[in-house]
């Protein structure tokens, strides 16, 4: 009883959140633009790496773009769900957030809803990167089956992000403070990890920090589908690791907004 | 027959010990068309958004339908239809998307929400609109659309936040209509809360005088209106004599019941104003002021709220922006 009651609340929430996307063109077409940007430019500024023996080990692929599809990937998932939270301060500021509380809907379909939209706006995103960067010449060395296996990892780690960014929102009630948080915590999360970088290239102090990092746990598997094959021992750890991830984010989230109000 | 809101020793008090409701108790019976008038800031709000359980109460009890609030929030959550003063309403969807959403929020099963949603339509007048963009949608259009939203699920109680809020004469008049003719239709309860005399008077059937968290009286605007005890006659003079001196011979006419000095006039409830005014002239002379201006007539509600409180109901609105900033800052501590 109380799971088909969920379901259904955060379908409704999702389909909200679906047909705002969809009027929103100009969303749309950054949300596309902005990855082909980063494969080009990326691409091209750090293709010369490669030519450098060492740095093609380190690499592990004679094609930087190779290295780098999995990480531009990962970074559209992560844009688009550290600011997932905005969406929830503005429906506090326009009352529909009070509107839907007042429902008598289980309160954590709306971080429910409002996640699985970004999610899916993330399972499309990857999904064309994907198709850009086969066309720009990256070889998949899974196939068609890691890439499925690639989009359950990319949800998960887009469930976790969201999750922390709409229980973050549920508490600082402002874009601005939003914003600052995301701010300090994003980049660095991008830098401190093997998004850009092969860690095995970096002084220890950080190698460290990576190890650690989310986002890491999250891009290891990712490149292991797309560089190397099913080995199985370096995908495995960055699954369970996002799967527990995305569980404890939406468990918190979902608690943040069943409290709200009495 | 019990009635389908209480409210016993309600309480709010925000961080800070900001008391935004204090201890306020009333009943509001089946069908009626109840209202809080009072102020910007008097707690009306509040106390909406603890009866619709947006905010849990600090103290004291409350049941909407017969349910408790804090124990029972979902039951008494699809018991009721909130419009709350926001115009909470989605820009980016047309009317019909609203709705429908609203149906899926409120688990109405497809082709009765169908129904409903073309019933509620016609009813706020805006089925010719309903495949359009909110966003091009005039205020009033936003506010009959939030309404009809409030009114999709045929709630046993509809809440109404400040309906005609910022809205101009014309629509507000429009508004009051729906609502009248909401009840006369369906038997609705509405609960509602303003800061415009004129609605409370027109619209309400009972009404609950707030200030400052406390409830002053309760009672239909007729009633309230003869508790004055006859017409409101008001003075503005020359300023010859003292203001407690006048005060003091205004009292002293057997048929006046009250003075009050308020905005640089004397306002003076009096039983047989006709005949009191004279009375007044005469009593004034005694002192040698001299009348610049008068008025007489029936109480209104204002001069009700004058009389118990003792301010005018514009007091707290300076301007709009700070009416602004004050919904602003109400929000954030309410949220």
């Amino acid at each position: 009883m109380k799971l088909p009651a969920l379901l259904v609340d955060s379908y409704w929430v999702f389909w909200r959140e679906m047909k705002r996307l969809l009027v929103q063109r100009a969303r749309i077409a950054i949300a596309a633009v902005q990855p082909l940007i980063w494969l080009i430019l990326m691409g091209n500024a750090m293709g010369g790496l490669t030519a450098n023996p060492t740095t093609a080990r380190l690499l592990g692929t004679q094609n930087y773009l190779e290295f780098m599809t999995p990480g531009i990937m990962i970074m559209s998932t992560l844009f688009g769900g550290v600011f997932g939270g905005i969406s929830v301060i503005w429906d506090r500021r326009t009352g529909f957030l009070n509107k839907m509380l007042a429902a008598p809907i289980k309160r954590a379909a709306i971080p429910v809803g409002k996640i699985t939209a970004i999610s899916l706006q993330s399972v499309v995103q990857v999904t064309f990167i994907a198709a850009i960067a086969a066309a720009m010449g990256v070889h998949f060395a899974t196939g068609v089956p890691g890439f499925l296996l690639l989009l359950c990892i990319m949800i998960l780690f887009s469930y976790g992000i969201a999750g922390i960014s709409l229980a973050l929102a549920s508490v600082l009630r402002s874009h601005e403070a939003l914003m600052a948080v995301t701010n300090l915590l994003t980049l660095p999360m991008v830098f401190a990890s093997n998004a850009i970088f092969p860690r095995e290239a970096m002084p220890t102090w950080l190698k460290t920090i990576a190890t650690y990092n989310p986002l890491t746990y999250a891009i290891t598997p990712l490149r292991t589908l797309v560089l190397e094959g099913w080995v199985w021992e370096k995908i495995w750890p960055g699954l369970l690791a996002m799967g527990l991830f995305a569980f404890v984010a939406v468990m918190v989230s979902a608690r943040q907004f069943a409290r709200s109000g009495a | 027959m019990t009635p389908i809101i209480e409210a016993e020793g309600l309480t709010k008090v925000f961080p800070g010990h900001i008391v935004a409701v204090d201890h306020v108790s009333f009943a509001v019976e089946q069908g009626e068309i109840f209202g809080f008038l009072g102020p910007n800031g008097a707690g009306k709000s509040t106390t909406i958004m603890m009866l619709t359980t947006l905010l849990r109460p600090t103290a004291g009890h409350a049941r909407v339908a017969g349910f408790d609030v804090v124990r029972q929030p979902e039951r008494v959550r699809a018991s009721l239809g909130y419009v709350s003063q926001d115009l909470a309403v989605d820009d980016n969807l047309t009317g019909m998307e609203n709705l429908i959403l609203q149906a899926g929020l409120y688990h109405l099963p497809r082709q009765e929400a169908r129904r409903r949603i073309a019933e509620v339509l016609h009813l706020v007048g805006l089925a010719h609109r309903a495949k359009d963009r909110v966003e091009t949608y005039s205020g009033g259009m936003r506010k009959r659309l939030d309404i009809a939203a409030g009114l999709l699920h045929q709630p046993k109680v509809l809440f109404l936040d400040e309906p005609t809020l910022g809205l101009d004469i014309q629509t507000r008049r429009e508004i009051w209509r729906y609502v009248r003719d909401l009840r006369a239709n369906t038997g609705m309860t509405v609960f509602l809360t303003t800061h415009y005399m004129e609605e409370a008077d027109l619209l309400c059937d009972r009404v609950g005088i707030i200030d400052r968290g406390q409830i002053k009286a309760v009672g239909r605007p007729a009633e309230l209106k003869a508790g004055l005890g006859g017409d409101v006659i008001t003075l503005r003079l020359a300023g010859i004599a003292s203001t407690t001196e006048v005060t003091a011979v205004l009292r002293r006419i057997p048929s006046v019941n009250d003075v009050r000095f308020y905005n640089g006039e004397h306002v003076i409830t009096a039983r047989d104003g006709e005949k009191t005014l004279p009375l007044v002239f005469e009593a004034l002379q005694q002192v040698r002021e001299k009348v610049v201006a008068v008025t007489l007539k029936q109480p209104s509600l204002e001069d009700v709220y004058l009389a118990i409180t003792g301010r005018g109901l514009r007091d707290d609105q300076e301007s709009r922006e700070d009416a602004i900033r004050h919904r602003i800052r109400m929000r954030r501590v309410r949220a």
